[in-house]
């Protein structure tokens, strides 16, 4: 057991655990931030996807070690955004949730995208979703809510 | 008890492996995945763990006249972002994984990983990329084709550590790298291969070709590049069977989940192919 | 008023965005226990003997003998049982579940279960025929005396639905009752199997259904299985307890879409397929379950969009050592129409004619008869959509263009429909439908077990009744359904919703609507038959289905030269769904489902080997990323249906069908061979080009 501490939606938290676990268990079991969640439990599918120093990183490989002294930010974090709104509300007008399992993660490389690249060309967003994997949408309309969302989100990031 | 340490100089990291048997871990992307890890379990390591990602000395890429030096815990998209770096090995991270993995997973942890598979190792072998190793009494550069001793499989002892990947500083006329995956983008090579050439007024004045995933090894040979240097580019392309004819028999891929050895070896040459109707 | 179709926005945004949606596993109990499958290790055999470790306080072994009721899991062709007793009849059987408080101590346990078995040799052709059915139409056998012949095989393979989530349920006790909360398309599927495995009363089981994330069929009956598994042990420690796979798990032991063998035999008069012979099998795996349902859907749409006046059709289900085959979005049309539309394009080829034209020539019109005699009672649409999808993707110029020799471009079109609802009389026969609504002040409750998995039926059924009524679709209350208070509307499966339950949900909306005055009242509805729906299963004749939706696919496609990598280009689909409840769901529906169909045609490979699957992760499994897909292009026909709300059809399955068979023509087109099977890897490709047929 070791004393932990990081920057985990813009509150420092400190806590005893064994450091040889994953962040995302630590993040649902310990935090009850149940938003990121296990869908491959291998760093393909990017539903347990939250901003690790503002990136995307995948929860389900990552160390809790790693984030030690690190900001985490999960979609419950990110949720009481400006940025959030507006790619919610993009997401809600192009119809880009569906089963909703995926939509956690999705937003999260959104926002990581965006905050790197704030006018994506089509191919970009693509890349930027590429680790997310949704079996719902075919992913069109979610293309689409990135494009809305940096529109409408113009000065945002 | 799987004990973890959490250096934050290398030093501190070095005493540690002199001391103990230890699992390093850097980004985790690929050893949580081979340490089997269970949902609210703890990560299946096999023995104590030493993450070294919090040594920020080590997170550092850098340059002098001759060298690119990529610190072992940089992440793979800090590499690819960063303008300093070769053309080729940006370009081939940018076909690596997503990303998620780029933010975290590190060119150190796609080398020492010594897979078949490794996307990274092509574009390395043809920079002729060199691995530094450290322990708390010795630093010793070994050129990437000599650290990857075969699958899994590398030139490091329990109190070394790998803490920079340095790679020349070369300009190419043009340079190429495929990597053929079974879906475009996020996923495992089924092979990949990677070419460079200079022309020196109209001469080839160095050729670099390397195949991955066809072999235990990254196959390059130079031998075989050696033969086209001092040839025209239309010289080499009238030589094009030939050439193919070279890299034939280093071709040896296997059957997998993934693919089978009839399509990487087919696909292998055709991109060879393809790389020397490229040279102008 | 408006129109309906009109799009709003989904009712469950929020909550799913923001992560505050509740999925299986994100329900936690206090003092609740985690249970792990203990499974078998051969592929066929008898159990001799199991050793247990010596289990720690807490700790549970659940297996055959703690099943007060039935061991068997109540499906539509029940054969498999909750816990094997002894035999094992493919790999990963489950045997038991180990229960207790820590997981790491579980795995512990699970690696010290030993097992002595009686192997036998697993079978892995399809030589055991389990089901098989046989039916003609017109002269049957007879036709083809004397004419010419052309016959072609085609294959497709697995397909795993692969949802993000994973199978899963929480179960706990409450009093005399227990309790089931899952991931699930179906709640009283499953509480009707738990019913009968714990032997208990109607009252005394409860099933929920949680937030369901992603289920495309592969949770319509595999939940009923784990559901009585984890209601047993449930009623044995009487603790909460949760069961939820991970991945691999998932992967490798839950159903997946039949591998199918389809060969056609045409005879030719001329110029036009006279008579079709259809010889089908399909791979069960090793229990019977969906199979023959899904195999009968196969069957009855083996002349595709075509009539064709003479048929001598049969099929089978073989009974494999291997994973069981089930539900999947499709359900047995996928594999016939991948097929068919192959078939009638090669038969086309062979005889010299233009594929459009001769496909044209064939389509099936209002009033011709179906595969089983019934009758396409509905205006058919087909050759406007065609139009339609021809000039919104510039198909012909870009067909001819893409003809060139090393174009290594190609464009293919597919035309195909799915019949909405159960087939035959499964409506009135065995799901017997119904709907209730209360009427309770200002609000309206809509009480139906139909679950939303993301195709957007909660959205869609709050939207129907505030619109029927002119009220806000706030005041229509539309819950996550649990069997304590809603009735049996029977499964979320077969594209039935919107359609059967949400026309029993209007016909009950009307009385809501005409007795409005009154404050609090409960409206009932059960689902009543059209007159003219006539079907027998045994002789396959009749009306197969009430309704059919229809669709046109296009898909423009380049293969790389030197790799025989295939990237989708661009894709266009016009369907006719009757009326779009939702336009934007409607998309989404037809995006997701056309993504998977291509995914089906070009992507996603499966295979096992002696009885093992293969591609255990979704790392192995590939399925489309945003990179691999396309911009889509989706329009709408309107063709009321006068028995769905507001005229509208099934939508879910269409959009899946027609992917496979557009991407294998375009592929076809782009290689200049032909497809025989899918999915149509680069590896396949390289064979084809290598030695396939011009």
């Amino acid at each position: 057991m070791a004393k932990i501490s990081f920057k985990l939606n813009d509150q420092i938290v400190e806590f005893e655990s064994d450091l040889n676990r994953r962040l995302l268990d630590v993040l649902r079991d310990d935090f009850n931030l149940t938003g990121p969640k296990e869908g491959c439990g291998e760093g393909e599918c990017g539903a347990c996807a939250v901003l690790l120093n503002h990136e995307i990183v995948n929860s389900c490989c990552t160390p809790l070690a790693n984030v030690i002294g690190q900001e985490v930010i999960t979609i419950e974090g990110f949720s009481k955004t400006k940025r959030y709104e507006v790619i919610k509300n993009a997401f809600a007008n192009t119809g880009g949730v569906q089963c909703g399992f995926c939509t956690p993660g999705m937003i999260i490389a959104t926002e990581s995208l965006l905050n790197k690249n704030p006018h994506p060309t089509d191919f970009e967003i693509r890349i930027g979703l590429s680790g997310n994997l949704c079996r719902c949408t075919g992913y069109n309309l979610i293309v689409e809510a990135v494009k809305e969302a940096f529109k409408v989100g113009e000065g945002l990031w | 008890m799987v004990e973890a340490f959490i250096p934050k100089t290398i030093n501190e990291c070095l005493s540690l492996l002199t001391e103990k048997d230890l699992q390093i871990v850097a980004g985790g992307t690929d050893v949580l995945i081979q340490s089997k890890s269970h949902t609210s379990m703890l990560i299946g390591f096999k023995k104590d763990v030493l993450y070294i990602n919090q040594i920020e000395e080590m997170k550092k890429i850098y340059e002098d006249d001759m060298y690119i030096y990529i610190g072992s815990t940089a992440s793979l998209e800090s590499i690819k972002d960063n303008t300093i770096v070769p053309i080729l090995l940006r370009n081939t991270i940018l076909e690596m994984a997503s990303p998620a993995i780029r933010h975290t997973g590190t060119l150190a942890g796609n080398i020492a990983n010594a897979s078949p598979a490794g996307d990274s190792l092509v574009s390395l072998y043809i920079l002729d990329a060199l691995v530094e190793i450290k322990s708390l009494n010795n630093t010793r550069l070994v050129f990437i084709k000599d650290f990857i001793k075969g699958v899994r499989r590398i030139d490091l002892s329990s109190d070394e550590i790998i803490t920079k990947i340095i790679v020349p500083k070369l300009v190419f006329t043009n340079c190429y790298f495929k990597k053929v995956g079974p879906r475009l983008t996020d996923a495992i090579s089924k092979l990949s291969f990677g070419g460079a050439y200079s022309v020196d007024g109209k001469r080839i004045s160095d050729i670099r070709i390397a195949f991955g995933a066809v072999n235990i090894f990254v196959v390059r040979n130079r031998l075989l590049e050696e033969r086209l240097i001092g040839k025209t580019v239309s010289e080499i392309k009238l030589m094009i069977e030939e050439i193919i004819s070279w890299y034939e028999p280093l071709i040896k891929p296997i059957d997998d989940q993934r693919s089978n050895k009839e399509y990487r070896k087919e696909v292998a040459l055709n991109l060879l192919r393809s790389f020397i109707e490229s040279l102008n | 008023m408006k129109d309906i179709s009109k799009s709003i926005n989904r009712v469950d945004n929020d909550e799913k965005a923001s992560g505050q949606a509740k999925y299986v596993a994100d329900i936690k109990y206090e003092g609740m226990l985690y249970a792990i499958t203990v499974r078998s290790s051969i592929v066929k055999g008898e159990i001799i003997n199991i050793k247990y470790p010596n289990l720690p306080e807490g700790y549970y072994v659940v297996d055959y003998k703690d099943i007060p009721g039935k061991n068997i899991v109540k499906v539509i062709f029940s054969d498999m049982p909750v816990f094997t007793e002894k035999t094992i009849s493919y790999l990963y059987e489950p045997i038991a579940l180990l229960v207790g408080p820590d997981k790491e101590v579980l795995n512990k346990l699970l690696k010290q279960v030993s097992i002595d078995y009686k192997e036998d040799e697993g079978v892995f052709d399809w030589v055991d025929s389990v089901i098989h059915y046989s039916f003609d139409k017109g002269d049957g056998k007879k036709a083809f005396s004397n004419k010419r012949i052309i016959e072609y095989t085609y294959e497709t393979s697995y397909q795993e639905q692969a949802y993000i989530e994973t199978q899963g349920f929480v179960g706990y006790p409450e009093e005399e009752k227990t309790t089931l909360i899952g991931s699930i398309q179906c709640p009283y599927y499953v509480k009707n199997a738990v019913i009968q495995a714990l032997g208990e009363t109607e009252d005394n089981v409860r099933v929920i259904q949680a937030t369901v994330g992603g289920a495309f069929g592969g949770k319509e009956e595999f939940p009923s299985l784990i559901g009585c598994q984890l209601a047993v042990a449930v009623k044995k420690i009487k603790k909460p307890i949760q069961l939820v796979y991970e991945r691999e798990e998932d992967m490798l032991v839950t159903t997946k879409r039949h591998p199918a063998k389809i060969k056609f035999k045409a005879a030719i008069k001329d110029d036009r397929i006279y008579a079709l012979g259809v010889f089908a099998g399909i791979d069960g795996g090793a229990t019977i379950g969906l199979s023959g349902v899904v195999l009968s859907r196969a069957l009855i749409a083996c002349t595709g969009v075509y009539t064709i006046d003479h048929l001598d059709v049969s099929g089978d289900v073989f009974k494999t050592n291997t994973v069981p085959n089930g539900a999947f979005r499709g359900f047995g049309a996928p594999q016939m129409f991948f097929a068919i539309e192959m078939f009638v394009e090669h038969v086309a080829l062979a005889l010299g004619k233009d594929v459009l034209e001769f496909k044209k020539a064939h389509l099936a019109k209002q009033n011709d008869f179906t595969s089983t005699m019934g009758i396409f009672r509905d205006p058919i649409l087909i050759p406007e959509m065609i139009e339609k999808a021809m000039e919104k993707s510039l198909y012909l110029e870009k067909r001819k263009e893409y003809d060139k020799p090393n174009s290594y471009k190609g464009i293919g079109m597919s035309i195909f429909f799915h019949g909405c609802g159960f087939t035959g009389s499964g409506e009135k026969n065995v799901i017997k439908a119904k709907v209730r609504l209360k009427k309770d002040g200002d609000l309206v409750y809509i009480l139906v077990a139909a679950v939303e998995m993301g195709q957007g039926i909660k959205t869609g059924f709050r939207k129907l009744v505030s619109h029927m009524l002119d009220i806000d679709i706030e005041r229509v209350i539309f819950n996550n359904p649990d069997t304590d208070f809603v009735p049996d509307s029977g499964p979320t499966v077969a594209s039935r919703t919107m359609m059967i339950v949400g026309g029993i949900i209007a016909r009950a909306t009307k009385e809501v609507k005409n007795r409005w005055q009154e404050n609090t009242f409960v409206v009932e509805k059960e689902y009543e038959q059209p007159d003219y729906i006539e079907y027998d299963e045994e002789t396959f004749k009749g009306d197969a289905y009430p309704a059919y939706s229809w669709g046109v696919n296009i898909v423009e496609v380049e293969v790389d030269k030197y790799s025989y990598q295939v990237n989708i280009k661009n894709a266009w689909s016009v369907y006719d769904v009757g009326k779009a409840i939702d336009e934007k769901i409607v998309t989404g529906q037809a995006d997701g489902g056309l993504a998977q169909g291509l995914g089906y045609g070009y992507l996603e490979v499966m295979d096992h080997r002696v009885g093992k699957i293969r591609q255990k992760n979704m790392t192995d499994y590939i399925i489309p990323t945003a990179m691999d897909m396309c911009p889509m292009k989706t329009y709408l026909f309107d063709n009321p249906y006068a028995f769905g709300p507001y005229g509208a059809k099934g939508v879910g399955e269409l959009s899946l069908i027609g992917g496979a068979p557009a991407v294998a023509m375009a592929i076809e087109q782009a290689i200049k061979r032909r497809v025989h099977k899918i999915p149509v890897t680069p590896e396949y490709i390289m064979e084809l080009i290598k030695n396939g047929e011009n």
